[in-house]
């Protein structure tokens, strides 16, 4: 692969061209209920050609690789239609590397019928929990993907990426009343990630049956306490998407609000991605323009230090690459990304947090999250009322919404319990592009004048 | 034919199989920051295959023509885990008619398309300069055939063409978004209209005023009823009545919505975006009506879970996705409607749809662009607002459907729809 990608390469007539291969093995298993949903696999080969002429980008994508200099061609056609002005595109060492996946328990050798049984198990268990269950939604998947990559410039990599991921789900209804509780679990490392999970089954199936009783949040403006998945869930959606430079490099208004020194939060806060942390569901290597990732620090100590780059952003506001040009699929040029964003630790215990609190909302795990620079919004799975310093009675429908400029200045206290979210399906959107397999994670963290959603 | 050789190959082991193969060629421009970004070719092949084997389901795809033993070995080592059968696959049947191909786009370049996109641009750029500018024009051309081990063979030439304009405006740490967008199974679309009507949202937006606390009117625009929309889809789908899911379970032929309201899928609309003569599983498209004078008429099917529950499928594919859903046209004009309210909000667009429990019709979304209706008059673009109740109630209380309809089109949506402005009686809304 290496020779052909490298020779299609040489009918480039652009300032700089890139090809990205993809070839990917994915099975899954669904239980819906008492009965098997779907159970299936597939197979997605196809590429990307990009090319770079005077500032203007032209893609060809294709499944058919038969003739890649055809496409490397198609590309840089457009490019000379697109591109008016000049190429701004940071430099970086070019690089040769094979990454194979290392896997623990390798689920390409399980058969379907193993995978089929074991989440058998655990939607059994969901469906005979409780009276009330009135369904369930198991699902697992597995991918296997290949990723062959080369530039213009001699860069030449291979990087296989296995994931396997599984959601447990129950249905509890009583009466009009249907609530919905998931547990997740999976990995990079192999089959073993979601095995014996039957605990998470039932922990699923108690809180659907629980949240049925639960009456939903009374709209208001709180002091909340997040716990560290839904802290992670903030820091992703309200502050990291507002790092990516895509959002700022061309927008001059957007570039005074994100000037690096402004003072964003306390001096307890501290923000960073980073793509090389152990185990992390954004964890690379390099990205997809063959630029190795690293520990990049956004917030340290309250003041914005950082942001994350592709090539292009990165040259064009004359900062250092970043290593976080990534893409879902094959299909996909490359946009400015997250790897595996937090909150970095602080010293309070929960306790000391939640002691003050007349009255508040702890919010828990989260089901979605979504933000549109200023504004942000994100649904906790379940969550608490807090009373006199307490935490009190279960709550549905918590959702939490905001400006992010005021919300981060709201945190008052950070947790000295980081922990990253549980590995699971789905991931972050952006430009069409979904799910980018993300990691995130912190603490608990107190925010003060919290909206939170709902009835008054 | 690719999809004969693999109906041969599965039924060496197999009862029954089925074979869908859509090819597609698109073009496309994107505009981003005042500026074209980038230009795309793209060619897409996909195959999915369906077998029967000893009346269990197996399936699987693959984009690559050539790997027909792979395709097939999988489908069938599926087959023998696979879920049972409930259905069986569809005998040939005559499809209605539907214009669904515009050969004149076959030969839109694209130089034709960023002079499209460059005229949107240059209009919200005169309207105000200070509006970061985008544009997207995009074109589809695709081929899909459905074949079956039953005799079926349908080919189906596809023509899409989406354009869409809008853009971003910041004030100080204030961002505002707002874009519109077209697209249909024909040429002819009017770029001078989609760049008015999305400079219309940043007119209305010019002003950022306060809202306090309560319970109020709330003007669904045609774009804002995709949140109410999204919870009688989820509640509709037949899978999620089968599963005991759905809140309306035990409410077909019962009213469930104002008796003025009338909602039907038409999959037959002429060059209507989401049309179609026959779904992925061979069954051929009808027009299924959702809400009929208020009445809860049907739920929609795939083949299987109509086999389970014991009823037709709906020709709306193995998802169960809508195609063009088209909302009735009420007596009161989209002028009144403003002038009726004294203290009410527009709402076009939102976020943290779906989070939640959108089956059950609840929904508490911040108001991505909305607006505040004062005395009769829209006064300006409301901020930090969350907007709380039910679908259901809300679809069961509305004071006013319009005259006017607009159609909703979005690359990222399953399906298209044609929409009036819904007034609901009133919604609480949170402001802080």
């Amino acid at each position: 692969m290496k020779d052909r990608l490298l020779q299609a390469l040489k009918v480039h007539n652009v300032d700089y061209a890139d090809i990205r291969i993809e070839d990917k093995y994915h099975s899954w298993v669904n239980f819906r209920g008492t009965d098997l949903d779907t159970i299936g696999s597939s197979r997605t080969l196809g590429g990307i050609v990009r090319a770079l002429y005077r500032g203007g980008w032209g893609y060809s994508t294709f499944n058919d690789l038969t003739d890649l200099e055809k496409r490397v061609r198609e590309a840089c056609e457009i490019a000379h239609l697109v591109g008016k002005e000049e190429t701004l595109f940071a430099p970086v060492d070019s690089l040769e590397a094979d990454i194979p996946a290392q896997l623990v328990k390798d689920y390409r050798e399980i058969p379907l019928a193993e995978k089929k049984a074991l989440m058998e198990e655990y939607n059994q268990i969901i469906l005979g929990f409780h009276e009330n269950i009135k369904t369930s939604n198991v699902r697992y998947a597995d991918s296997f993907r290949t990723i062959w990559f080369a530039n213009s410039e001699g860069t030449y990599t291979r990087e296989e990426i296995p994931d396997v991921n599984m959601v447990v789900s129950a249905v509890a209804r009583k009466d009009d009343i249907v609530q919905r509780a998931f547990e997740l679990s999976g990995g990079f490392d192999g089959f073993q990630s979601v095995e014996n999970c039957h605990d998470k089954a039932r922990q699923a199936s108690q809180r659907a049956v629980e949240l049925l009783d639960a009456p939903p949040v009374t709209g208001g403006t709180y002091t909340v306490i997040s716990n560290p998945y839904m802290t992670g869930v903030f820091t992703h959606e309200a502050f990291g998407h507002l790092s990516e430079a895509d959002f700022v490099y061309e927008n001059d208004r957007m570039k005074e609000i994100m000037v690096l020194g402004t003072r964003f939060g306390g001096e307890n806060l501290n923000i960073i991605d980073d793509g090389t942390h152990p185990g992390g569901l954004g964890t690379h290597q390099f990205d997809y323009e063959g630029v190795p990732t690293r520990k990049n620090y956004l917030i340290n100590e309250g003041i914005l230090v950082g942001r994350l780059h592709s090539r292009e952003t990165a040259a064009k506001m004359d900062e250092p690459v970043t290593g976080n040009a990534r893409a879902v699929f094959f299909q996909h040029p490359p946009l400015v990304r997250m790897t595996n964003t937090y909150i970095d630790a602080g010293e309070t215990r929960f306790e000391d947090m939640i002691k003050d609190i007349k009255l508040g909302v702890y919010a828990c795990d989260m089901i979605g999250g979504q933000t549109a620079i200023e504004m942000f919004t994100f649904s906790a799975a379940y969550g608490y009322m807090i009373r006199d310093g307490q935490v009190a009675e279960l709550v549905r429908d918590v959702v939490l919404t905001g400006n992010v400029f005021e919300t981060l200045k709201n945190i008052d206290m950070i947790g000295d319990d980081l922990k990253f979210a549980p590995n699971g399906p789905g991931g972050c959107g952006k430009g069409g592009q979904y799910p980018l397999r993300v990691g995130m994670g912190g603490p608990h963290i107190r925010i003060q004048e919290c909206v939170v959603g709902g009835q008054q | 034919m690719i999809s004969e050789k693999i109906i041969q190959k599965a039924l060496e082991k197999a009862q029954d199989a089925q074979v869908t193969v859509v090819t597609r060629e698109t073009s496309a421009v994107d505009f981003e920051n005042n500026r074209l970004k980038s230009a795309e070719a793209s060619q897409r092949t996909n195959i999915d295959l369906k077998v029967i084997v000893d009346g269990k389901v197996g399936i699987s795809s693959t984009t690559d023509p050539g790997e027909i033993e792979g395709v097939v070995e999988r489908a069938l080592e599926a087959a023998q885990f696979g879920s049972e059968a409930h259905f069986e696959l569809p005998e040939p049947q005559d499809l209605k008619t539907v214009e669904i191909f515009d050969p004149s786009l076959l030969s839109l370049e694209k130089t034709e398309m960023i002079h499209m996109g460059q005229q949107m641009m240059e209009m919200i750029k005169a309207y105000n300069p200070e509006i970061l500018a985008g544009a997207q024009v995009n074109k589809v051309i695709s081929k899909i055939q459905y074949a079956n081990s039953k005799g079926v063979r349908y080919s189906a030439d596809h023509t899409d063409f989406y354009i869409g304009a809008g853009g971003n405006l910041i004030r100080g740490t204030d961002v505002l978004f707002a874009g519109n967008g077209f697209g249909q199974k024909k040429r002819d679309i009017d770029t001078e209209e989609i760049a008015s009507k999305a400079i219309e949202l940043f007119r209305k937006a010019e002003n950022i005023v306060p809202v306090k606390s309560g319970e109020m009117p709330v003007i669904f625009m045609p774009e804002g009823l995709l949140l109410l929309l999204l919870s009688l889809g989820l509640a509709t789908d037949g899978k999620n009545v089968l599963l005991g899911a759905s809140p309306l379970q035990e409410k077909l032929g019962k009213k469930i919505a104002d008796s003025r309201l009338t909602i039907v899928d038409d999959p037959l609309v002429q060059f209507g975006p989401g049309s179609s003569a026959f779904d992925d599983e061979g069954t051929p498209r009808q027009i299924t009506p959702i809400i009929e004078n208020g009445i809860l008429k049907n739920f929609i099917y795939d083949r299987d879970t109509a086999g389970r529950a014991g009823v037709e499928p709906t020709g709306h594919g193995s998802n169960r996705n809508w195609t063009n859903l088209m909302i009735n046209s009420g007596e009161t004009s989209y002028d009144e409607m403003i002038h009726s309210i004294e203290n009410g909000l527009l709402v076009n667009d939102f976020l943290g749809m779906g989070q939640g429990n959108p089956i059950n019709g609840e929904f508490s979304v911040n108001v991505f662009l909305g607006y505040k209706i004062e005395d009769g008059k829209v006064t300006g673009r409301i901020k930090d607002v969350m907007l709380s109740g039910n679908a259901f109630t809300a679809l069961d209380n509305i004071t006013a459907i319009s005259k006017e309809r607009e159609w909703v089109v979005n690359p990222y949506l399953d399906f298209s729809g044609f929409f009036p402005y819904l007034q609901v009686e009133k919604l609480s809304v949170t402001a802080k």
